[in-house]
């Protein structure tokens, strides 16, 4: 296996697209903290309101700069997990791999392997650089730089934080694996999933307005589950200004049982991995 | 599955009622093919007649609709990973990761398929002549350079079975002729080649066996050396062909006849002409000509396939 993932990450070396995407996840996460702080220290006042205290101000922003690199990094690693697997088809070289006796499950738990490898090393610098983003602007703020608020989380509670985040990113990843597997196309794949996402919020939207019947349909939606997990990431309960996330802030009293949604986002990437093996068992593969 | 046949150990690559259809179309029918180890083994057929279609159902990329494949004498789906491992194969039109440089595609096929060093790779891409390009991207490789660089990738894990889906498509003569040579250098070191063609002359200058194949059937299957002599025939013209026939049936030395008004085609090997014109002068029937003539393997092909053009 160990063979399997360095030949991977061989055929990653040289792509330009995790560079391109990280450049994008960068910006992004600057504007997510800085956007706030600028408009803030536009306004020439020095005390903070909640929302900005939650924007960009130490332990609060920690849910801030994860919401972001959960909807922005569920975009593009579904894109970067689309091309891993469609370029293969693109470019003819699954017969390839294929006819060096590299079995089908073989194969795709390679891919696997190594978008996971892509992917968490991806979300740790972001996590990272949205870190020393927030670390700047509270010092800026001239505020303190603790965890030791009211509810805020233990030290051992952060890399926890960080982890349910990429959890919940992987259902998204494996969406758009599943559908690039499928189409044997990185384009459709992307589509498919941007499309997708897009779709979501909108539909939990609404569904959660009109309520009842509608608002249980909301359980079929990887979003829905994954806000209720997110959701622990949260420091007080202010609303706070999530700039780039497609997700509405859900209601409290809205959100599903955590450990039911866990399993419910387990559900789904265990069904994307199962239908791309079967689909990819039963096929032939012509490029 | 049990192995039938002599010397069973022997038959690297066999298929048994190999069939495969696109919708409605037969692409490869019923198909009974035996290779083994030592023989170069010609799959030939003209474009469209289902030679990539059963390379693929040896490979394990496409499923048949019916029958099986045997390599090393284990059933090829359920032990595809070990056999294939023991194989090397060329595809049409090989595919690469075009990013990325001849030298490093080779090192993550050679992950792949384990064990083969990096002095390895260097030596194959020595042996096709791709040593000074190893470090360019393949983006930029010609069509042949590719062909050659799938070559190495099927070489460098040193197979006991090679398969080739036309492997000098896309190569100059000079290219075509190096290919040529190193298949019947795999022979000759005792490796089992299969190696599909539309090309005749190919097949006859490459290979000590040949299947001929049309429309997804296998409409022969024998040694080339075998077929050479078949061809090997004298053409005469003589005074009284009618007699002339006759004298000739009655030898048993002489293989088929055919005439043509005057002209007789005679299956009999070439160093027989003087017996040939030494009995027909003994029955009073002169030769106005008698010349050797070279059967070709294109002939047998048109003769198998009903006069249909192999290219
Ligand atoms: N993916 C496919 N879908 C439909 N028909 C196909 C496909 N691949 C090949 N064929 C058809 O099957 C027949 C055999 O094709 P192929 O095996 O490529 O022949 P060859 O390699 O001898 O030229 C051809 O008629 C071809 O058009
Ligand atoms: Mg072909």
């Amino acid at each position: 296996m160990i063979s399997l993932l360095a030949s991977e990450l061989l055929k990653v070396r040289g792509r330009w697209l995790p560079w391109i995407l990280s450049v994008v996840l960068a910006a992004l996460l600057a504007l997510t903290i800085f956007g706030p702080y600028l408009s803030w220290r536009g306004s020439g006042t020095q005390s903070l309101e909640e929302f900005e205290q939650q924007s960009f101000v130490l332990p609060w922003s920690l849910a801030a700069i994860l919401d972001t690199v959960h909807g922005v990094g569920a975009i593009l690693l579904a894109v970067v997990a689309a091309s891993f697997v469609g370029t293969e088809y693109g470019w003819g070289t699954v017969r390839s791999c294929l006819i060096r006796g590299q079995t089908r499950p073989r194969y795709l738990a390679a891919k696997l392997l190594g978008l996971a490898v892509v992917g968490l090393i991806f979300l740790a610098v972001a996590f990272a650089l949205g870190l020393i983003f927030t670390l700047v602007t509270t010092r800026l703020a001239e505020r303190p730089i603790t965890l030791d608020v009211p509810a805020g989380p233990s030290p051992a509670e952060v890399p926890l934080m960080f982890l349910r985040t990429v959890y919940a990113v992987l259902p998204y990843v494996l969406l758009a694996f599943f559908l690039a597997e499928a189409f044997h196309s990185t384009a459709a794949a992307v589509g498919g999933s941007l499309i997708y996402t897009f779709v979501e919020g909108i539909l939990l939207a609404v569904l959660g307005g009109i309520g009842g019947r509608a608002a249980d349909m909301r359980l079929l939606f990887i979003g829905h589950h994954v806000n209720a997990v997110l959701e622990l990431n949260r420091i007080g309960v202010g609303p706070i200004q999530a700039g780039f996330v497609l997700r509405p802030r859900p209601e409290a009293a809205d959100l599903l049982d955590p450990a039911q949604a866990t399993l419910a986002l387990a559900l789904y990437c265990l069904f994307f991995v199962g239908a791309s093996l079967w689909l990819f068992q039963r096929r032939d593969v012509r490029s | 599955m049990p192995s039938h046949g002599p010397a069973p150990s022997d038959v690297v690559l066999r298929t048994v009622g190999l069939t495969k259809r696109y919708g409605r179309l037969l692409a490869v029918a019923d198909l009974d093919l035996e290779v083994r180890r030592g023989q170069v083994y010609g799959f030939l057929g003209p474009n469209g007649s289902g030679k990539t279609t059963t390379i693929g159902m040896i490979l394990g990329i496409l499923r048949p609709n019916r029958g099986h494949v045997e390599l090393f004498g284990l059933d090829a789906r359920q032990h595809l990973a070990a056999v294939l491992r023991r194989t090397g194969a060329v595809m049409e039109s090989p595919s690469f990761y075009p990013h990325l440089s001849g030298r490093a595609n080779l090192r993550i096929f050679a992950l792949l398929s384990g064990g083969v060093s990096r002095r390895r790779i260097d030596e194959v891409l020595d042996l096709v002549g791709l040593l000074g390009r190893a470090a360019s991207k393949v983006r930029t490789y010609s069509m042949g350079m590719r062909q050659r660089l799938a070559l190495a990738a099927a070489l460098m894990h040193d197979p006991e079975l090679v398969v080739l889906d036309e492997p000098t498509n896309g190569l100059d003569p000079a290219g075509m002729r190096e290919v040529r040579q190193l298949i019947r250098n795999l022979g000759q070191m005792g490796k089992a080649v299969f190696v599909s063609s539309h090309l005749l002359h190919e097949v006859e200058q490459t290979c000590t066996d040949v299947g001929i194949l049309k429309q997804g059937r296998l409409l022969a299957q024998q040694p080339v050396s075998e077929l050479l002599q078949r061809g090997q025939a004298l053409e005469l013209e003589v005074t009284d062909a009618e007699r002339a026939m006759a004298v000739l049936r009655g030898l048993d030395w002489v293989g088929e006849l055919t005439r043509n008004d005057n002209r007789l085609l005679v299956q009999v090997p070439p160093e027989r002409a003087v017996d040939i014109s030494r009995v027909l002068a003994e029955h009073g029937i002169y030769l106005a000509e008698l010349r050797p003539h070279h059967n070709t393997l294109e002939e047998f092909f048109l003769e198998v396939t009903g006069g249909e053009e192999p290219l």
